[in-house]
């Protein structure tokens, strides 16, 4: 459920590159977006967002913005180098390729069609329900030594005492307290409104529990 | 109206419980009639036993399926995946003999005391069982099977139509089940204050969470940080409680009183203390006066120290709701009949001394984030309300 055509919105608003710019900028405010995709002939030509059209075109007040909007066309001010993403990537592909192209968007080509359109705004939906964020929880944040089993070994605590885990999401190194040994953290959500024993036997089994902080 | 002030109750509500050690436990309401009783508090008030609500009732908000799923687990029946996949069965909820009708009897409790201050039979009322807040539509959540609340604001919207409910949440949990019931709906105005989500369950209730569609306006959450005191409830309470139920004029007030945000409660980490639980119910009933007739309906909810919280602190909404002094002294009677079995010393007192509660390290800055939490609902979401 982690990949793009999961997280992606399918009916895209595009444009062709004989739009004016303000012909896109009516339709980012219309529609609420900030980023067009540029069709012609039915292939991805180029992409226009709402601050590409903006800094391309005279001041709000100025006297010859009207004019300008009328003129400028969305083939003057896209960019052409667009990067894209495939129906079947992983979403955090997607994501590392945002943030490695300092990009809000990626455009979704399936051959040579666009299928959809993948945002930052997709990337943290996905985010809240890796974490479960959207359903009753307890959040726990456990360091576990960093070998073999450790993971198991927590989830079998939760097992153990009938706590169905929600999500988890482990990986990050974090020290292990008290500890010559390295360690990883994981965040845990788990569905029970009691936490007293587990946290305790979490502990006494050599695992930090770093959340819900004491005091 | 009467003018007097109705208890809800029968025996067979106290068979709502999960047994064993499991942190739910019915014998808190039988140890705070026992008080109330002791304390004098009850003279001449006759319990109002009612009907256990329907499947009608209570597919007005569940699903018939859940339902009909819970009536099976509580004769031994239903599928292992089936009742999992439903909340059923787990170490929170775990099914116990006859559920669904224990469960039903407390929603059709809480739905006749509605009834009751609707019709003018009783000023206000008070069902001390009810508040089971976390009952989702197709799922038992945190201890909830089906959620009483929900069910009779819907029933209440049938009934009456173009009725305005103004639902109020003071447990330390966030009331996530009623909130997405009416998440959408402007004439059910949801009100939840609690600890954050970031530190204990459910998880949700944060400021930004508004409502949808026509509702967006009509939840409204004040998450608190935790160890917060009396004093910054009270503070956060009364900035925005009175602002919210004025903007919105509600025909009636449908309370959650659970006492577990007490410094004592083992399931929470807020640090409030007996005078909370005098504050609140005092501050609703004057609401109740100013806004909407006096209708005003009082349920339980959360309270997790049986012993020294819970039979003070529903005494005291009881003294509320009855428009009754709080006495000072908890009675021998009362402590003679529960102290040999409890496992704590119980209180003289019936309200706390704050020498035994002093300020936990860093109280002025959660009372200050929760000041800017307060502020950012009353800039973002109270204008939303009309």
């Amino acid at each position: 459920m982690l990949l793009v055509k999961d997280s992606m919105t399918r009916e895209v608003v595009m444009l062709a590159p004989q739009a004016t710019a303000g012909e896109a900028l009516a339709l980012c405010r219309e529609k609420r977006i900030r980023h067009l995709p540029v069709l012609e002939e039915g292939r991805l030509a180029g992409i226009v967002s709402d601050r590409d059209l903006r800094a391309a075109t005279p001041a709000l007040g100025d006297p010859d913005r009207a004019e300008a909007l009328g003129k400028i066309l969305v083939s003057e001010v896209m960019a052409r180098e667009v990067a894209t993403a495939r129906p079947d990537d992983p979403i955090e592909e997607a994501a590392n390729a945002m943030r490695e192209r300092k990009v809000g968007c990626l455009p979704v080509v399936e051959g040579e069609a666009l299928v959809g359109i993948v945002t930052s705004s997709d990337v943290m939906e996905a985010l809240i329900y890796l974490m479960g964020a959207h359903e009753p929880g307890n959040r726990l944040e456990v360091v576990m030594p960093d070998r073999p089993g450790t993971l198991a070994g927590v989830a079998g605590i939760f097992g153990e005492l009938g706590i169905n885990i929600v999500s988890v999401v482990a990986g990050p190194r974090h020290p292990l307290p008290d500890s010559m040994e390295s360690g990883r953290v994981a965040v845990f959500r788990v569905d029970t409104m009691d936490l007293r024993s587990t946290v305790d036997i979490l502990e006494r089994a050599g695992y930090a529990v770093l959340w819900p902080p004491g005091p | 109206m009467s003018g007097r002030a109705a208890v809800v109750h029968d025996l067979a509500l106290e068979a709502y419980g999960f047994g064993g050690d499991h942190p739910f436990n019915p014998l808190r309401i039988r140890m705070m009639l026992e008080l109330c009783e002791a304390l004098g508090l009850l003279e001449d008030y006759a319990f109002v036993v009612s009907e256990p609500a329907t499947d009608e009732d209570l597919t007005a908000v569940h699903s018939l399926t859940y339902v009909r799923l819970v009536q099976e687990a509580g004769r031994g029946g239903g599928d292992f995946l089936d009742l999992m996949h439903y909340g059923l069965g787990t170490g929170d909820n775990p099914i116990f003999p006859d559920m669904h009708d224990a469960c039903a009897r407390v929603v059709g409790a809480v739905l006749e005391a509605c009834r009751m201050a609707m019709r003018g039979d009783a000023a206000h009322a008070m069902c001390v069982s009810g508040g089971l807040h976390h009952a989702m539509r197709s799922r038992a959540s945190g201890f909830c099977v089906y959620n009483d609340a929900g069910v009779a604001i819907a029933r209440l919207k049938e009934e009456h139509p173009g009725i305005r409910v103004a639902y109020l949440d003071t447990d330390a949990h966030h009331g996530d089940g009623v909130q997405w019931m009416f998440y959408d709906d402007p004439d059910v105005l949801t009100v939840s204050i609690h600890e954050s989500g970031r530190y204990l369950f459910p998880g949700t209730g944060g400021v930004e969470e508004r409502g949808r569609d026509g509702g967006v306006g009509y939840s409204v959450n004040v998450p608190l940080e935790p160890f917060t005191d009396d004093g910054s409830f009270i503070s956060c309470f009364d900035a925005v409680v009175p602002e919210v139920l004025r903007a919105f004029e509600p025909d009636l007030i449908l309370s959650q009183n659970g006492c577990d945000a007490h410094a004592l409660d083992p399931l929470t980490h807020l640090s409030a203390t007996m005078r909370l639980y005098e504050h609140i119910p005092r501050r609703v009933h004057d609401l109740a006066h100013e806004l909407c007739d006096g209708r005003w309906v009082a349920t339980g909810g959360g309270g997790y120290d049986i012993w020294r919280v819970v039979p003070r602190a529903w005494a005291a909404l009881w003294a509320a709701v009855s428009d009754q002094e709080l006495p000072e002294i908890v009675p021998d009677d009362w402590l003679a009949l529960r102290s040999a079995q409890s496992p704590v010393e119980l209180p003289r007192l019936m309200r706390d001394d704050p020498t035994d509660y002093p300020p936990v390290d860093r109280a002025a800055e959660m009372a200050s984030r929760n000041r800017r939490t307060t502020e950012q609902v009353l800039e973002k979401v109270l204008p939303l309300i009309h």
